[in-house]
């Protein structure tokens, strides 16, 4: 089991700093919801941890935790739904750390992928090619992955975003069981009722930490008045940049 | 340039042709995937100042031929990837800039050598060319390519799909370019000598086009793209035998032709297909 230490971060682009001074833990086997304005370095943060982006100062302390089982699901997903390839050549890509590049597949392998793809309610689907299943398939495809992958570290940005109610709320719930699996994850969400009701950990951000801890706590209607705030004197500041960054 | 085809070059031609698609086609599907098609042409022009100096050295060799085109696509590829990492200039412009210089480097070799016909036979290709030891290398390239796909395949196929997971589960399979060059490399100077540089990566990616039509997977489009690319080769020859014509272009125009009918009737997203599904959908899919 894998948590990640920050310490003293800062992060950015081109000399422009997106996180500032950022340290605390997300603690092993837990579920912390990152929430904060536009702009104020939620994806930034998830990118970094990813390993996609050097700290500017500061450290990230991945506590151990194996590159193969990280799972990254930023906001844009990246994929090319042109190429040809099905939904489970998709999810299979995630024996790729433990199978390596043409390692083959054992009995027991193809029962996780069987069962991986019956979690995410995808069997039937399995033979579609990526670019015949809507979105919200579609995330349930990289979820399946995640469970394929083992997945120690799980980085969701914005994970509910864009897709179907029924498999906002299917998807919801498999995220929520993770912790309970050994699982460490960090979310991104923009639903505060949602971040309430399953993430037991918070992270107000706002460059900086403006409150992490329980999100009883986290997301009263203090700290979030105090992130707003902060928010608005970077647009007064910076009126260009302002809300085109998450 | 070419003259009717004896029945002996007809039969090592068709054998050549055969595995030529065996060995090329499935190449051309990864490249059609991952937007690469041009790549593969200008490929064909970067490799030719190595096979000139090859052929200035040791003659029609095809060992040596194989190294020389090799090495100048290695190094083609290699300079150009290196100055699109620098940022400033997109990667097919980088391509570009070099495989330019090294087509006109080529030509300026040939233009030395004493066979006035070299540079043509070079990028048109002259069937007589297909000897034993060329066969052999066809037949060869068309194995290497088949076990090269078949141990990297997941390796290649993740890195076009999701080139993000590869980079965040630190599989990025940086050798997954470098692979397929080497294996276009291989299939060109396997093919160029028979067929012309052009007509074959003509064949490696007309068919795979087409096999966008009627297969989704990548394994159903390289085996559609096989079969394509082994008619239009064997077909190409048929014709260009009885009508005395240059057997690379006629094998190229056949494969151009089965993109027309793919295009047409094919089952998965052919023009007929569309054209009948309109009046009941509403809208379009999304993808």
């Amino acid at each position: 089991m894998a948590g990640v230490s920050l310490h003293n971060l800062r992060l950015g682009y081109e000399g422009e700093t997106a996180v500032d001074g950022l340290s605390g833990r997300f603690a092993p086997a837990t579920l912390t919801a990152v929430v904060g304005p536009n702009g104020s370095g939620k994806s930034t943060l998830l990118r970094a941890i990813a390993g996609h982006l050097k700290p500017l100062s500061g450290a990230i302390d991945l506590e151990g935790a194996s590159r193969g089982r990280i799972a990254y699901l930023p906001q844009a997903h990246g994929l090319d739904l042109n190429f040809p390839i099905r939904i489970v050549d998709l999810i299979s890509l995630g024996f790729i750390g433990r199978r390596g590049l043409f390692g083959a597949l054992n009995v027991a392998d193809l029962q996780r992928l069987g069962a991986a793809i019956a979690a995410v309610g995808l069997e039937g689907l399995e033979r579609r090619p990526i670019g015949a299943v809507s979105g919200g398939q579609l995330q349930r495809a990289l979820f399946a992955r995640v469970l394929v992958q083992e997945a120690e570290l799980v980085l969701l940005d914005e994970p509910f975003t864009g897709i179907d109610s029924r498999t906002a709320e299917d998807l919801a719930e498999l995220m929520a069981a993770w912790p309970g699996q050994g699982r460490t994850v960090i979310a991104v969400l923009h639903d505060l009722d949602l971040a309430r009701r399953l993430c037991p950990q918070t992270l107000v951000l706002a460059r900086e930490a403006v409150a992490w801890g329980p999100s009883a706590l986290a997301l009263a209607p203090d700290p979030l008045a105090r992130a707003r705030r902060m928010a608005d004197s970077w647009r007064v500041a910076e009126p260009a940049s302002a809300g085109l960054s998450a | 340039m070419t003259g009717a085809l004896s029945i002996l070059a007809l039969k090592s031609a068709a054998a050549g042709a055969t595995a030529l698609a065996f060995g090329g086609a499935p190449l051309g599907v990864l490249m059609v995937a991952r937007r690469l098609s041009l790549m593969g042409d200008a490929l064909s022009h970067g490799i030719l100042p190595g096979i000139a100096i090859a052929f200035l050295m040791f003659g029609p060799n095809p060992a040596a031929m194989l190294a020389g085109a090799l090495i100048a696509g290695m190094i083609v590829a290699g300079l150009s990837s290196l100055l699109a990492r620098t940022g400033k200039l997109p990667d097919d412009a980088a391509f570009a800039i070099f495989y330019l210089a090294a087509l006109a480097l080529g030509i300026l070799l040939l233009g030395r050598a004493h066979d006035p016909d070299a540079l043509e036979s070079m990028l048109f290709g002259s069937t007589a060319a297909l000897n034993h030891a060329g066969l052999i290398l066809a037949g060869g390239a068309a194995s290497a390519t088949l076990i090269g796909l078949a141990l990297f395949l997941r390796g290649v196929l993740g890195e076009g799909a999701d080139p993000l997971f590869m980079k965040t589960t630190g599989a990025r399979f940086g050798g997954a370019h470098l692979l397929l060059m080497l294996l276009l490399a291989l299939n060109l100077v396997a093919g160029f000598r028979a067929f012309g540089a052009l007509m074959t990566v003509a064949l490696m990616t007309v068919p795979a086009a087409a096999a966008r039509y009627w297969a989704k997977s990548y394994g159903g489009q390289a085996a559609v793209a096989v079969g394509l690319s082994a008619v239009s080769g064997l077909v190409g020859l048929a014709l260009a035998s009885a009508w005395t014509l240059e057997p690379g272009a006629v094998m190229t125009l056949c494969a151009a032709g089965l993109f027309g009918l793919s295009f047409l009737a094919g089952t998965h997203g052919g023009l007929l297909q569309t054209l009948a599904r309109r009046p009941h959908l509403a809208s379009r899919p999304s993808a």
